[in-house]
């Protein structure tokens, strides 16, 4: 049972929002661009995925990359499997990626280290996230750190 | 015997005899082999008062239980002896090409003692050793060297080899194996120069490794290949060599900047890491002996004053000591630098971090124009580093040349103006390219090793990062890199966890993902020690404390299990920035765990004597 999650619906909107701050972000997005890979999330309770295309030109204007809520057609470069707490806590820069592949919590596949490039680009958006769950007024969700 | 061939070659320069020691199976299950086996080899043979480059100071070459198992990372080698930098045990771990063929002419390992009367080389050639005259190999490079000895033995033969450095006796000269593979650390190359050592070739070696259960050796190696290969640590090595993390690390506060009063230089990480030395100068992957991961680089720069020819390109400690720690960001002149110490033969973590420490001094003006002939030495300037610096400190020749080679402390301690305060080391050993301020835990670990400032001796560099977990001991906690909290217990763990690792000869980057059970299925099916986890912690742990004792022995006392000023200081920048390491907190805790004496820094007698080390608690521990 989720801690974080009420079901994938939930998840989404979540995300839906972070991303999008993130892939319009001009120092955060830009460089994420830059790896030009397709990443898909999967997530595990609740059962989810997400799709991130750095690889194709973004279609909308001002954003760096596109993504999509939700099994889609797009063929993924790299793929990464994870509990969705675990993830939660991985956005606000609790969770060491490393330790979670070296205990099995994250499962990985295809051009892993593109996304591993893709670790020091993302770091400030773990800033981003909790503003994000504040701007949703969803602070309740915001995982102090220790 | 099984996996081990039970025989150790015991070469005297001076009486030019070749002897053959066979210790008791039982000595090779307590010591594991490699680090291990060659520190208790030290221990009963060493002479405790000859200085680290006499003639009767001993240099040992010591092969694991697995070395030619074809599985990936497990075949590296030890090198032990005194330390011309540190005054104290020696040690340094090499992989490449060597240590199999050793195996397949017959030995488990090389003692070699005394001086040669003139310049000479070893041969050996399926079981025989002979000591051969240099002649023009002396004065060399490495890769000449190397190559002239391929000419006249064969291309299947392979070598240990120093350069113009070790001749000098560069106390942090190296040893090179086919001028790629580096017994790095602790002046090795000196003390093989100061025995009139050119090189050690093997010629052939037709043996075959007799494994305890050559079918279940044959089976592990068939499942782990896979799973190695696959390891998440493995393909970053792979795709980007040892570097391949620089830039994630600099987000850490892992990489020392400009003497390390930096850790933060978004554009440096990005110029400098692993993937822009493959976009830019990689022309292929290279590797040890059976090993499926390749992190080795093979670059070539084309064209500039830092051109170098397809070769040897360098590991992420060389990348951050002649890069980062120099404030140089031209990943070119890098693999320069480290092409001339691989020529030269002298370790680039010591090298880059004593011109590191000298350009601070030389900017705050304690080492001055008069000091240095006349040299100047500005962060960045990778001409002067490249073109003259690293030719001189290797010749030992002019003012700067003959201050600089004696590493970084010995040269504080010269300049004085307690430039001592900002050199990076331990035990007079140069910090690894590691920050302790960005993982609180390397603080002790580079403070307590017996080597000096090391990252490598313990495990606690890859317990701390998150790349291991070994549930059956306990250790399946994340730890907190900036903190002390756990870094003590963890520590405890982290000497028998290294100790297995570098006595069994184990590469730490390929043989991450090894569990421990399958070190343990893998050591009794290669050599047949019949160990369960707790026997071989417990031969760990023992290795670990013999070594402890070989320093108290070396007059090296609690007080030595300190860092200097400037890796204890808060980072100025960064993600780490500000943040106190509470080493006192760590060293305390440690030393009760490992009941150490409080004021010697050496085990107890009753601890000794628990891991079997009674006759040296006798020595340690006379009984009045």
């Amino acid at each position: 049972m989720s801690q974080y999650y009420k079901d994938a619906a939930d998840l989404y909107k979540i995300y839906g929002y972070f991303l999008d701050r993130v892939l319009k972000d001009d120092k955060i997005g830009l460089k994420m661009s830059k790896a030009g890979i397709i990443i898909k999330f999967m997530y595990t309770d609740p059962d989810a995925e997400i799709t991130i295309d750095l690889k194709n030109p973004p279609s909308k204007p001002g954003y760096y990359g596109a993504f999509y809520l939700g099994p889609c057609n797009l063929k993924e470069d790299v793929w990464s499997k994870q509990p969705a707490d675990h993830s939660h806590r991985f956005w606000h820069g609790l969770e060491n990626p490393i330790a979670g592949i070296t205990k099995g919590i994250i499962k990985q596949g295809g051009k892993v280290t593109a996304m591993l490039k893709l670790l020091p680009v993302i770091k400030p958006a773990f800033q981003l996230f909790p503003v994000a769950l504040k701007e949703m007024g969803l602070d309740h969700l915001i995982v102090a750190k220790k | 015997m099984n996996g081990n061939t039970g025989r150790i070659a015991d070469i005297n320069l001076t009486t030019e005899t070749v002897k053959i020691l066979q210790l008791p199976e039982e000595t090779y299950r307590r010591f594991i082999g490699g680090s291990g086996l060659a520190a208790k080899v030290f221990w009963d043979q060493a002479d405790f008062s000859a200085p680290a480059l006499s003639s009767e100071a001993l240099l040992i070459f010591m092969n694991g239980p697995l070395t030619g198992i074809k599985l990936s990372g497990a075949s590296r080698m030890n090198a032990t002896a005194r330390s011309p930098l540190t005054g104290g045990l020696a040690e340094s771990s090499c992989g490449g090409y060597f240590p199999p063929a050793l195996r397949l002419a017959g030995y488990d390992g090389v003692i070699i003692s005394g001086r040669a009367k003139d310049p000479s080389y070893l041969l050996i050639d399926n079981g025989t050793v002979t000591i051969k005259a240099a002649g023009p190999l002396w004065g060399k490079g490495i890769p000449e060297c190397t190559a002239d000895l391929k000419k006249t033995y064969g291309k299947k033969s392979t070598s240990l080899v120093i350069g113009p450095a070790g001749e000098n006796r560069v106390p942090f000269a190296c040893i090179l194996n086919e001028s790629h593979h580096a017994f790095g650390r602790c002046g090795m190359g000196a003390v093989m120069g100061s025995k009139n050592l050119k090189a050690l070739v093997v010629k052939s070696g037709t043996g075959e490794f007799c494994a305890a259960d050559p079918e279940r050796t044959k089976s592990l190696v068939k499942k782990l290949t896979p799973r190695i290969k696959e390891y998440i640590i493995s393909q970053v090595l792979h795709d980007y060599g040892t570097s391949g993390n620089l830039e994630g690390h600099m987000y850490e506060g892992d990489v020392p900047i400009r003497n390390w009063t930096s850790n933060f230089d978004e554009e440096m990480g990005s110029d400098l890491t692993g993937s822009t030395l493959s976009e830019r100068f990689l022309k292929r992957t290279a590797t040890c002996a059976y090993c499926a991961v390749a992190c080795k680089r093979i670059v070539q720069v084309d064209e500039g004053p830092f051109a170098v020819a397809e070769g040897p390109g360098p590991e992420y400690e060389t990348v951050a000591s002649f890069g980062c720690l120099l404030g140089a960001s031209d990943l070119a002149a890098v693999c320069k630098a480290a092409r001339i110490c691989n020529d030269l033969g002298m370790d680039t973590i010591s090298a880059g971090a004593t011109i590191a420490w000298a350009m601070e001094a030389y900017e705050k003006g304690h080492l001055t124009d008069e000091q240095t002939g006349g040299v100047p030495l500005r962060w960045g300037d990778m001409d002067t580093v490249v073109h003259r610096i690293l030719p001189m400190m290797a010749s030992r020749s002019g003012k700067l040349g003959a201050l600089l080679s004696m590493g970084s402390a010995s040269a504080a301690r010269t300049v004085g103006c307690d430039s001592i305060e900002y050199t990076a080391q331990s035990k007079g050993l140069e910090a690894p390219m590691h920050d302790p301020r960005g993982g609180h835990g390397h603080a002790l670990a580079y403070a307590v090793s017996p080597r000096g400032a090391c990252h490598v001796q313990t495990a606690m560099h890859f317990m701390e990062t998150g790349a291991c977990n070994y549930p059956e001991i306990g250790f399946e906690f994340d730890l907190e890199a900036l903190t002390h909290d756990k870094k003590a217990d963890t520590m405890l763990l982290a000497t028998a966890i290294g100790s297995i690792e570098n006595s069994a000869c184990l590469c730490q980057f390929a043989d991450r993902s090894l569990t421990l059970p399958e070190i343990v299925e893998l050591i009794n099916a290669a050599a047949g020690y019949g160990y369960d986890i707790g026997s071989m912690m417990e031969a760990g742990w023992r290795i670990f404390h013999l070594k402890r004792c070989i320093n108290y022995r070396f007059g090296f006392s609690a007080s030595d299990d300190d860092l200097t000023t400037r890796l204890k200081e808060p980072a100025r920048d960064g993600d780490t920035a500000g943040i106190e390491i509470d080493f006192d907190e760590m060293k305390t805790g440690f030393y009760e765990l490992m009941e150490f004496d409080p004021a010697r820094g050496v085990s107890s007698r009753e601890k000794l004597e628990a891991l079997g080390l009674k006759e040296e608690a006798e020595l340690i521990w006379p009984q009045t």
